[in-house]
């Protein structure tokens, strides 16, 4: 399980710095992830943008409110705004199950909730292990930065459920970038 | 945000504090002037006060680097500077340019604070003012009181012996002129002695060496005095010495420019122009026939301080000044009002912690063998909530100011706008220290000032029709404040003209806001109401005062959005009152907790006229509308589940539905709910910028049991519904 790296909402100053050695040193240009599944895929987000990993309170919808936004919640008498990321990527919704999480992403304007699937782990690529996103096109092209193919035995911790992680060397992370995806909100 | 950047922010708010302090205080100040200005009797010290709140402001503005504050500073410290030493006298004109100086910096610093730096304005217009109102250099012969003093005199003094010759004409003390002869051996202790003597009864202002019938040996000296004693008991002090001494005369025509010389009978006076000098009469004082010789030529001036004690104007702007106005002077601290914020949530944190302890308490009472811890928990709990309630109004305490902050800016606008109108009104501020939350103290400016601009612009009269209808010619403008209950009560009530039904009434015809066969059916209440509707305005012709496009409908908006509402009183002929009714803090409102369709929405009360069980067999449809027919009149309904497109419940739909009258001006809409759960003091919270875009939402509460519940914003709903307009959706951006 991650459960290491979940927590209930205490406070925690920065994800990043929770996060124990991992195997290999840090080297300069190494992307730091933290990885989630969304219908059976692999995401990731940039661990830097991440502040905290919760699990999901109870949401109140908000009407009117664009499509992707799942609703609000009180994160320590805050009031956060919680994305739908499948619907977001245009994936089917679907309820909330005991894996599902709420990541919060700091895109340095405003502090979002993201829902997403489960939380695998947390991954360092190295350079040569992204490719970046110029190559490749496609509908969810505006939000993602390049695609990780890790190689194995780089992933920290194992994936919770078996069937959902990265099981084959062949297996890919989606790397999303937090301010794209959260934008477009802001101007509507 | 790195640390340096948290560094320059504190600085910059430091700055933006001490200056707004600062521009507050002239801005009092200049009221006061003002008034004695009216009165003619200006107090000297006051103009000196805010040379010098001008002269710190210019320091810190230098000091932080806000140039155009501190070019304005600067601009009008000169200004100030002339006033002081009296070489421009203080006339209303002035005093328009001192009240917009402080309009300036006031929108300067607000510039600085939204942008992070000084705004930049174009102040050249206002460079421009000054220059007209500063270039009006009275000759300096003027306003001496009528005293014959020779001009040639008046030239050489100094400009601090000149403002305390000033000084000692306003304040009625008599001038006597000395004549006396030193010699030149003995002269400086001479003139100790003369100094000495002269010191417990009078005040010296000035020696000059007289030009007349000077011998070899000796200096005869004419010596300016000011001095309440008689005559003779100056001669009495002074007589040893051998001096002539006589009062110097005085016209009795009080009159800014001197009169011609005919005018003055007693003796024969040189005029005041610099071309026709005294000759040696008695009356005038012997000019030397060079200035600067006369100066250069009087050994002692140089060792001969004034031998008064320097009056406080010496300190102003020195470097004494600048180092006091670093120290604080009060025990006082300044807090950022979102530090406040911040705390209060984490007092609703504490709240929801300790409804829980309460439930766990509740849940382990049950069991016998822990009923003592229970009882012991449940009172360790009361306890607990009796401190959080402490510190829940301690923190609102502090976010406690007085309304004065927002009164004295409005007696600005009342003199400008009055001036502007050519009317006469007087202000009377009653329960200035009336405390209320700062952020509704900030929200209060724009509605009161919009009031006040109504009051003086439609209300008041001018001074020939208000003699005419038996009333003073001065009217009264009134600003009352007090507090009633958990409110506050700001009441704007002047002694005007009042409105009249019949104006009002044919106005909101011609613009369509009322049928013609209604206006019978209108109580005088409800006609008066009229001008809160969007679009109504009386003057037909738009002033630039009243007519900003901003009517009394923005201001009962604005007045509602922060919990309030708006009433208003008037009798044609006597006067009008506009009373504005305000919870004392934002921080926590009450609202009316309501259930659709299984979700829970807050109602402030604020917006709540009144709640009563929905009765189908009262809704009618009008043009395929819901309509309720409430004790006679007509009330839409909108229905909150259909509002916000909800799936209607699984199961039976509620047997009985409850409506929710809210009111705008005069209309009303009845807001359908399910349920009505409670009446709650909640903590209005602001929902993320993302769904800013999002209508109908006022913002989000914590109801303590961990579940965030919307907060409907009436007014906005209700003019959804009034105006039938196809229900705004955010058009949020799935792309």
């Amino acid at each position: 399980m991650t459960d290491d790296i979940v927590r209930g909402p205490t406070m925690r100053p920065s994800l990043a710095q929770a996060v124990p050695a991992l195997p290999g040193k840090p080297q300069v240009g190494m992307h730091e992830l933290l990885a989630f599944t969304i219908a059976g895929e692999c995401y990731a987000l940039p661990l830097t943008a991440i502040q905290e990993i919760l699990k999901v309170p109870p949401v109140t919808e908000v009407p009117r409110a664009p499509r992707d936004i799942l609703g609000i919640i009180s994160v320590r008498g805050r009031v956060t705004t919680v994305l739908d990321l499948r619907r977001r990527l245009g994936m089917h919704e679907r309820p909330v199950t005991k894996h599902s999480r709420v990541l919060l992403v700091d895109d340095g304007d405003e502090i979002f909730g993201v829902l997403v699937d489960s939380v695998l782990s947390v991954y360092r690529l190295l350079p040569e292990e992204v490719e970046l996103a110029a190559a490749i096109a496609g509908d969810t092209a505006e939000y993602v930065r390049g695609i990780g193919r890790p190689k194995a035995g780089r992933a920290f911790g194992r994936s919770p459920m078996g069937r959902a992680g990265l099981e084959s060397e062949d297996d890919i992370i989606i790397l999303l970038d937090a301010a794209s995806l959260l934008r477009s909100h802001r101007s509507s | 945000m790195s640390g340096s950047d948290d560094t320059s922010d504190g600085i910059r708010e430091e700055f933006l504090a001490e200056a707004g302090e600062i521009v507050e205080v002239l801005s009092r100040d200049l009221l006061v002037l003002d008034q004695g200005q009216k009165e003619g009797k200006p107090d000297p010290d006051l103009i000196n006060d805010v040379f010098r709140g001008v002269h710190t402001l210019k320091g810190i503005a230098g000091m932080f680097g806000y140039h155009q504050v501190g070019a304005v500073a600067h601009a009008l410290e000169d200004l100030l500077d002339d006033l002081r030493l009296g070489r421009v006298e203080l006339t209303q004109d002035v005093l328009d340019v001192l009240f917009d100086g402080v309009e300036n910096f006031q929108r300067l610093l607000g510039g600085a604070s939204e942008a992070g730096n000084a705004g930049d304005m174009d102040l050249s217009s206002y460079a421009e003012s000054i220059e007209r109102v500063s270039a009006v250099h009275e000759p300096v012969a003027d306003a001496l009181g009528g005293y014959d003093i020779d001009p040639g005199v008046l030239g050489v003094l100094t400009e601090y012996e000149e403002h305390r010759l000033r000084t000692n004409v306003e304040q009625g003390v008599p001038l006597f002129r000395l004549h006396v002869s030193f010699s030149l051996a003995s002269i400086d202790s001479s003139l100790e002695e003369l100094k000495a003597r002269a010191k417990p009864m009078a005040e010296i202002i000035t020696y000059l060496p007289s030009m007349g019938e000077t011998s070899g040996d000796a200096i005869d000296l004419d010596v300016l005095l000011a001095s309440r004693a008689p005559l003779s008991e100056l001669e009495g002090a002074f007589g040893s010495l051998g001096i002539e001494l006589a009062p110097i005369a005085r016209r009795p025509v009080r009159a800014t420019q001197p009169p011609p010389a005919s005018a003055s009978s007693v003796p024969p006076s040189p005029g005041p122009s610099a071309d026709a000098p005294a000759t040696g009469q008695r009356a005038g004082m012997s000019p030397p026939p060079v200035p600067g010789v006369g100066r250069l030529t009087m050994p002692p001036r140089h060792a001969a301080p004034p031998s008064v004690p320097p009056p406080d104007i010496e300190s102003a702007g020195g470097a004494g000044q600048d180092a006091l106005s670093l120290r604080s002077v009060s025990n006082s601290v300044r807090v950022d009002i979102r530090k406040l914020d911040h705390l209060m949530n984490v007092v609703g944190e504490l709240a929801i912690v300790r409804s829980s302890v309460g439930r766990v308490t509740e849940r382990i009472r049950g069991r016998p063998e822990l009923r003592q811890v229970a009882t012991d928990l449940h009172r360790i709990n009361r306890s607990f909530e009796r401190h959080l309630e402490e510190l829940q109004n301690g923190i609102l305490d502090v976010r406690m100011v007085p309304l004065k902050q927002v009164f004295d800016k409005l007696a600005r606008v009342v003199r400008q706008v009055a001036r502007d109108h050519e009317k006469e009104v007087r202000l009377l501020v009653t329960g200035a220290e009336t405390e209320v939350d700062k952020l509704i103290v900030e929200e209060l400016s724009d509605p009161l000032m919009h009031i006040i601009r109504n009051s003086i612009d439609h209300g008041v009269e001018k001074p020939k029709m208000r003699e005419l209808a038996g009333k003073p010619t001065i009217g009264t403008l009134a600003m009352n404040a007090y507090q009633k209950g958990n409110h506050v009560v700001i009441e704007v009530e002047d002694d005007g003209a009042g409105m009249s039904d019949q104006k009002l009434l044919e106005t909101a015809i011609r613009r369509g806001l009322v049928s013609e066969e209604a206006r019978g059916d209108l109580s005088h209440e409800e006609i008066l109401n009229l001008v809160f509707l969007p679009g109504f305005t009386t003057k037909s012709a738009i002033t630039d005062l009243s007519g900003r496009g901003v009517g009394m409908d923005v201001v009962k908006v604005n007045i509602g959005r922060l919990g309030g509402v708006v009433d208003l009183q008037s009798e044609q002929g006597i006067g009008t009152k506009v009373s504005i009714t305000l919870p004392i803090t934002l921080a926590i409102i009450s609202a009316l907790i309501v259930r659709v369709c299984a979700r829970t929405f807050a109602i402030p009360l604020s917006a709540v006229q009144e709640a009563l069980v929905l009765d189908p067999a009262a809704i009618r449809t009008v043009e395929g509308r819901e309509v309720l027919t409430l004790r006679g009149s007509t009330v839409p309904l909108c229905r909150i589940a259909q509002a916000f497109d909800f799936a209607p419940p699984e199961g039976e739909a509620p047997h009985k539905h409850y409506v929710v009258v809210s009111a705008l001006g005069l209309r009303r809409v009845g807001f359908v709910v399910d349920e009505l759960q409670d009446q709650q003091d909640i903590v209005i919270k602001a929902m993320g910028k993302s769904l800013s875009g999002v209508r109908g939402f006022a913002g989000a509460t914590d109801l303590g049991d961990q579940r965030v519940a919307l907060v409907l914003d009436a007014p906005a709903l209700l003019e959804d519904v009034l105006l039938g307009s196809e229900r705004p959706r955010a058009t949020g951006s799935v792309t």
